[in-house]
């Protein structure tokens, strides 16, 4: 928009064009005042948020990082408790989770807001704003819970910004999905403290995180957070026994060095295991580090190489459709056995959880 | 570079004569330059509510100098219409001096993405689409940042304020500052002393709140706001406060605001 289409719209430049405003009242954003959890009283009304790492200390009428809890009067409020900002029917393969009931559709909800402000964030748009600043729909948990089972959905996948800042929500919505026969599916960054992730893996069939690095630089400058406790939510995930899967997005010159993704992959068979699944995903440059190219294929494939000379059974390449490295094999006897394209299943050869050609059991959870 | 200390006596209207006079000696081309032709925009801080928000006799006094000194409209501005009328403020959409919010109808955000250094915001409509603006603050102690003055209060035209706080907000605060529809747009930093909240802030707490009766202006941002600063820290001596580098809130932004060239932390304060 030009200054002077603005001008025109809104009517300033009055002198200039003899428009005004219209006399029409503010809508008032009708955010939820639910009250949140995991937090403390501090003096002088502020509240000490127990979240996630960060511990924000908010004063009163302030809020804390993620711009979606606030803190009114020395109570801290969930302003985002049922205001969705998206809602949609997606393949669970876009999540991606690979070995969590392949082909079935997840029924996908978001609200505003996020606790890390990584500069690559492909949905910037509903995750870096406040709630009041994007259109929102009033949908309490029952009926959240109750849509996914209208649409056949049998999967209900907490995702696109932090599901962690709308805890609250999701921990009643996955409540009210399980009673309905559904899965419950995170797909988050982990930037979180044991506490709340502990409750929240105990509300979760399949837990998908994104691992955006392997140093503690990278997550201080690019994505404003603290590696280590993203690494501590992988281990507990690992234990909890839920299903896991790790994405690690690949950026050119930023955290593509094969010693690094060698150094993440050992950790990984060691505190995880060799069986969890890693999508090693191309980045395409957005929102604050538009300057940089899309990642060369060549790199995933040998960042693919580096983490299954460590151990790791299941690596893909993500966001290359067509690859080959989209397909599960079979890891004792190699044999292609789910061929994707993108997000569609193009064969699978996985019967009661075991390989139908030499009968390896695949971990996962196919049914 | 001078900063210019003006204690009210009586309205506002003649401490802020008194000052841009000071400031421009009669001199168009420094009325011109404070105030141009077009739509000025006068950025007030209203988070403090009615007890510690910029007055809005004195932005309705600046707002009407600034009209009678050329600009064809002046708007006074912040986060929210609520937030406004919470301070005292009555929202008006008609005339040549309006009150509005970013929230306001048909305003909102830049569907632009402006980007410096660490920071990536979108603006408000009113900023980028001003002629030019005033940065029209109060004096307050910030828990994070150490001070809130002139050059944060432009957070408030930011959409994502909430994710520049950590580090003591440096070096957010230049940086927000810096961006384009800043940086190519502020002509005046004018700070509200009249009252002070010295500890505590940024919301009211009576029992570290002072009334100095002054309003301090300048050109140079980054001096205006280094003199706001050290206003901060007589007050909290005189309380018998430790200093903000006592309590790890020094505000190194200023620093790194220099560093940057956006301003001096040395200059001549004159008394009116």
């Amino acid at each position: 928009m030009k200054r002077r289409d603005f001008i025109k719209l809104v009517g300033t430049g009055l002198v200039l064009s003899g428009l005004d405003f219209e006399a029409e009242a503010s809508p008032a954003p009708d955010l939820s005042r639910h009250r949140a959890l995991y937090w403390e009283k501090l003096p002088d009304r502020r509240v000490r948020c127990l979240l996630c790492p960060r511990y924000c200390v908010v004063g009163d009428r302030e809020r804390g990082y993620c711009g979606v809890r606030e803190n009114r009067g020395g109570e801290y409020i969930s302003l985002v408790y049922g205001r969705p900002v998206t809602l949609a029917l997606d393949p669970v393969e876009k999540k991606p989770l690979f070995h969590f009931l392949p082909g079935r559709k997840a029924f996908s909800i978001a609200t505003a807001g996020c606790n890390v402000n990584c500069k690559f964030c492909q949905n910037w748009q509903i995750s870096q704003v406040r709630p009041e600043q994007v259109r929102f729909y009033k949908i309490p948990p029952e009926r959240t819970a109750h849509l996914a089972y209208r649409y056949h959905a049998p999967i209900l996948a907490y995702t696109y910004t932090e599901p962690v800042i709308f805890v609250e929500y999701m921990l009643d919505t996955a409540r009210e999905a399980s009673r309905l026969g559904i899965r419950n599916v995170v797909i988050t960054g982990a930037h979180v403290n044991p506490r709340p992730w502990k409750d929240i893996l105990a509300a979760m069939d399949a837990v998908k995180i994104d691992l955006k690095a392997f140093s503690e630089d990278f997550y201080k400058k690019i994505v404003r957070g603290k590696l280590k406790p993203v690494l501590d939510a992988i281990v507990l995930s690992a234990e909890s026994g839920k299903w896991l899967e790790i994405v690690y997005l690949v950026i050119p010159g930023l955290n593509d060095g094969m010693d690094e993704i060698r150094k993440m992959s050992r950790w990984m068979v060691k505190n995880a295991g060799p069986q969890v699944p890693v999508h090693f995903s191309r980045f395409f440059p957005m929102y604050l580090l538009k300057n940089l190219p899309a990642t060369p294929i060549s790199t995933l494939e040998r960042a693919r190489e580096v983490a299954m000379e460590e151990g790791l059974k299941f690596v893909y390449v993500g966001n290359v459709p067509g690859h080959p490295a989209e397909t599960t094999y079979c890891p004792r006897c190699k044999k292609p056995l789910i061929k994707r394209v993108g997000f569609e299943i193009k064969e699978n050869n996985i019967k009661h959880g075991k390989c139908k050609f030499c009968g390896e059991k695949i971990p996962g959870v196919w049914a | 570079m001078r900063v210019l200390v003006v204690r009210v006596r009586g309205d506002f209207s003649s401490a802020l004569k008194k000052g841009i006079s000071a400031l421009c000696k009669s001199n168009r081309t420094c009325l011109r330059r404070l105030f141009p032709r077009g739509t000025l925009s006068l950025k007030v801080n209203t988070l403090g509510g009615r007890k510690i928000s910029t007055s809005p006799g004195l932005a309705n006094a600046l707002a009407q100098l600034a009209v009678e000194a050329g600009a064809e409209e002046a708007i006074i501005w912040d986060r929210s219409e609520w937030e406004l009328r919470r301070a005292g403020y009555r929202i008006k959409r008609r005339g040549r001096i309006k009150v509005l919010a970013t929230d306001s109808p048909r305003v909102g955000f830049s569907e632009e993405l402006y980007s410096y250094g660490e920071v990536g915001s979108l603006f408000s409509k009113i900023q980028v689409f001003s002629r030019a603006s005033i940065s029209l603050a109060v004096l307050k102690d910030h828990d994070i940042a150490g001070v809130t003055l002139g050059m944060k209060n432009y957070y408030g035209a930011i959409h994502n304020p909430n994710k520049y706080h950590d580090d003591g907000c440096d070096p957010f605060i230049p940086q927000v500052f810096a961006s384009e529809p800043v940086s190519s747009h502020h002509t005046l930093t004018v700070i509200d002393a009249t009252r002070v909240q010295f500890h505590r802030g940024p919301s009211y707490h009576s029992r570290w709140f002072a009334t100095p009766g002054l309003i301090i202006m300048g050109e140079d941002p980054v001096a205006v706001d280094h003199f706001g600063w050290s206003l901060v820290e007589k007050f909290r001596a005189r309380a018998g406060l430790p200093s903000l580098k006592e309590e790890k809130r020094f505000p190194h932004w200023l620093i790194t605001a220099e560093k940057m060239g956006l301003g001096k932390t040395s200059y001549q304060v004159v008394e009116l």
